[in-house]
């Protein structure tokens, strides 16, 4: 069995720092592996199938055709492709620059940006940014994140994302990322650089969809670095929407500084393995986090909603909100840590989780941890699961409403307050409908 | 003048308890009659036998509506027949407007009866204006249903949602309950102005105040399970001298 870590020929080699840095990621990752379930962090969410199946990197001819419909016009590489099985283009119910991937590689062209936002492949960026070569794996502890690790051994596709200080982006950066399942199991890393400067206000949007073989196995591992500046505030959303064999493990690590803002929200419903993993320094005053999050999800599937949220600095404030659905034999995991620092006075922390549970056999797991280390802050947590309320389904049904839309009503509302976290209502409408 | 309603000789638990004990009633086309009776005397679970609520077991006996058998009938099914039942404690359901809700009910009745979806905005407009009648404002409209409704609210929305729903047979269960006097006559005007000779209402009350308003064509004594006594309107005065002392136990 070749295992996770193979051979693959890479762009920037030439970069003695980079060549570094990606072989500091293999060593942290061969001397962690895959985690078990004995590894605290993953002791809830299984990675059986990373273990059982051989995963290959897709080739790079699979790479040049987002849709893979052949259909190209003469040299251009890219696909003018309107046919109606044609998936290039997916229609977003909102205005953004549609930046496209497939299969964990960038799919050319870039759309056009206004003045001071700049999006390069991290690779191009790597070779003229110095920022990259002093941000670039600066706020991951290789040791303690195995995929991180793994992400960085691989550390080659993806994006620079850089949002110059004071510039407000009037529509959304959307990374929209298709899977193109195959007959083989695929294996991608896919690692992003989002800088927002001081002052400047984004909004990221991350849409993971698939085409095509449903039953397919693939395994994306997802990196972000993001930088909020001073003043700086960016709204991150994320649809995690993949095949229901996959697997899809995701890391967001977040600087933010003083009186800055980061607000983010994940919903999942796809892959049967799903971990949205969320890791936030406020390390200045006043800076500020929300994570928010929605699933809903059945089958066997296990999907995973992990937060570290750090307070580093006095008057600095977090909020949480996750919301779960789970139906037949899937399973919810929510792991949420508030970590409060020694002098870190003033701050504000607090979670939430809240599970509905729609058959016997569906499980949430779910582990709060507050570590507070300074004593003038406000913090609390909660976690509940519950079942939908026979009260509530009988008062819909007796005003001649169908059993079935009562409940999917009714799970709609449980949803919806974690919804309302999402600011950009075109977005909150877009994934409510998602989650439908 | 047609049965629309034909109880007879009905026995219902709800867990293992028996509650309605050997129940025979039947109330006719536009006819409104009144249940007055002790508490615990199975009243409010009479009403949700009629409803089909999940967990209220008919073990003899039939419920006949417009002709038919009521009881293979599920919740919804009786629901978009004309039944209605106005409850005792109306249910809070957080994150569910009023006028979602209401526009899902209104919708699935008109579907049963193979009439189109309403237009959302002519459904605002009639919604708004009923609401208005019975001091509902566009405000609570869009609140999640009942949810930190004061009693007289709740009481308020329901009379609501009837007016919108237009039912054949209204089960009304302490509709007074919570009101004050001026909404008293406000949800009592609502409910009368859906009489007429076709539909029926069941009203359960305490008290008599409630049927000056709505005035009833029947009176029942309702005590363990069953009726004992009946007559006219003169007997829920009576019951209001004289108390239910007589009728415990028979
Ligand atoms: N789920 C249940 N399990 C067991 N007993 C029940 C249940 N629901 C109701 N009962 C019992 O059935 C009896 C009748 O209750 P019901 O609510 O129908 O009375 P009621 O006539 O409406 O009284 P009130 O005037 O107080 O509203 C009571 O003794 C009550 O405790
Ligand atoms: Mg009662």
């Amino acid at each position: 069995m070749p295992g996770l870590l193979q051979s693959k020929e890479m762009e920037g080699s030439e970069l003695i720092w980079l060549e570094a840095l990606r072989q500091k990621g293999e060593a942290a990752f061969e001397q962690s592996g895959i985690p078990t379930a004995k590894t605290e962090a993953w002791k809830y969410t299984k990675l059986r199938m990373l273990n059982a199946d051989d995963f290959e990197f897709p080739s790079s001819e699979e790479q040049t055709c987002h849709c893979g419909c052949h259909r190209h016009d003469g040299e251009d590489e890219h696909c003018h492709c309107e046919g109606h099985d044609c998936t290039c283009h997916v229609d977003f119910p909102f205005e953004g620059y549609v930046l496209r991937f497939k299969n964990g590689a960038f799919v050319a062209p870039h759309p056009k940006l206004p003045e001071g936002v700049e999006v390069m492949t991290l690779m191009e960026a790597a070779h003229l940014e110095e920022d990259v070569k002093a941000k670039l794996g600066k706020l991951i502890e290789l040791d303690n994140y195995p995929f991180a690790a793994l992400n960085t051994a691989y550390l080659e596709e993806g994006l620079f994302i850089n949002i110059r200080k004071g510039v407000k982006l009037e529509k959304p950066l959307i990374i929209d990322h298709l899977a193109r399942p195959q007959d083989k199991n695929l294996f991608w890393n896919l690692r992003h650089l989002i800088v927002v400067e001081n002052g400047a206000d984004a909004e990221i949007i991350e849409n993971y969809r698939y085409r095509g073989a449903e039953k397919s196995r693939y395994f994306a591992n997802i990196v972000s670095e993001i930088y909020v500046g001073r003043n700086a505030k960016l709204r991150h959303y994320k649809l995690q929407d993949e095949a229901f064999k996959a697997c899809h493990l995701a890391l967001s690590a977040v600087q933010v500084k003083a009186d800055g803002n980061y607000r983010h929200f994940c919903a999942q419903k796809g892959a049967d393995v799903g971990r949205n993993e969320v890791v936030v320094k406020l390390v200045e005053e006043g800076a500020e986090a929300r994570v928010d999050a929605a699933y809903k999800m059945s089958g066997w599937a296990t999907l995973d909603t992990t937060t570290d949220i750090r307070h580093l600095a006095p008057h600095t404030k977090s909020e949480q909100l996750v919301k779960g659905v789970v139906d037949g034999d899937a399973k919810g995991v929510f792991q949420g840590r508030i970590h409060i620092a020694p002098d870190s006075q003033q701050t504000e922390g607090r979670q939430l989780h809240q599970a509905l549970l729609l058959s016997d056999r569906a499980e949430v797991d779910v582990k709060p941890e507050l570590e507070i280390f300074a004593d003038d802050v406000k913090c609390s947590h909660g976690a509940a699961s519950g079942e939908l309320d026979e009260e509530q389904l009988f008062y819909m049904r007796s005003r001649g409403i169908d059993a079935d839309e009562a409940r999917q009503i009714l799970v709609e509302a449980f949803l919806d307050d974690a919804l309302m976290q999402v600011e950009d209502e075109a977005v909150r409408i877009w994934l409510k409908s998602v989650l439908q | 003048m047609s049965a629309l309603l034909e109880i007879e000789d009905l026995y219902a638990r709800v867990g293992d308890k028996e509650v309605i004990k050997n129940l025979n009633l039947t109330i006719n086309e536009g006819e409104v009659h009144a249940i007055m009776g002790p508490n615990g005397a199975g009243k409010s679970t009479l009403s949700y036998v009629l409803s089909g609520k999940p967990g209220y077991e008919v073990t003899s006996g039939s419920i006949r509506f417009k002709g038919k058998d009521l009881c293979s009938l599920s919740t919804e099914e009786r629901a978009r027949e004309g039944i209605f039942l106005c409850l005792q404690y109306p249910v809070e359901i957080p994150g569910v407007p009023v006028s979602t809700f209401l526009k899902h009910a209104v919708n699935a009745v008109r579907k049963h009866q193979n009439l189109p979806e309403l237009d959302t905005f002519e459904f605002l407009k009639t919604l708004r204006a009923e609401g208005k009648k019975l001091g509902i404002d566009n405000e609570m409209l869009k609140r999640p249903i009942n949810v930190g409704f004061s009693g007289g609210e709740k009481k308020r929305l329901e009379t609501l949602q009837m007016t919108i729903l237009k039912p054949v047979f209204s089960i009304l269960d302490e509709a007074d309950s919570g009101l004050d006097i001026d909404a008293l006559k406000v949800v009592a005007e609502g409910i009368n102005a859906l009489r007429n000779e076709h539909n029926s209402m069941l009203v359960i009350t305490h008290y008599q105040r409630l049927l000056q308003y709505i005035v009833p064509d029947v009176v029942h004594i309702f005590a363990d399970g069953h009726i004992v006594k009946s007559g006219d309107k003169s007997l829920a005065a009576e019951l209001e001298e004289t108390g239910y002392a007589a009728y415990r136990n028979e």
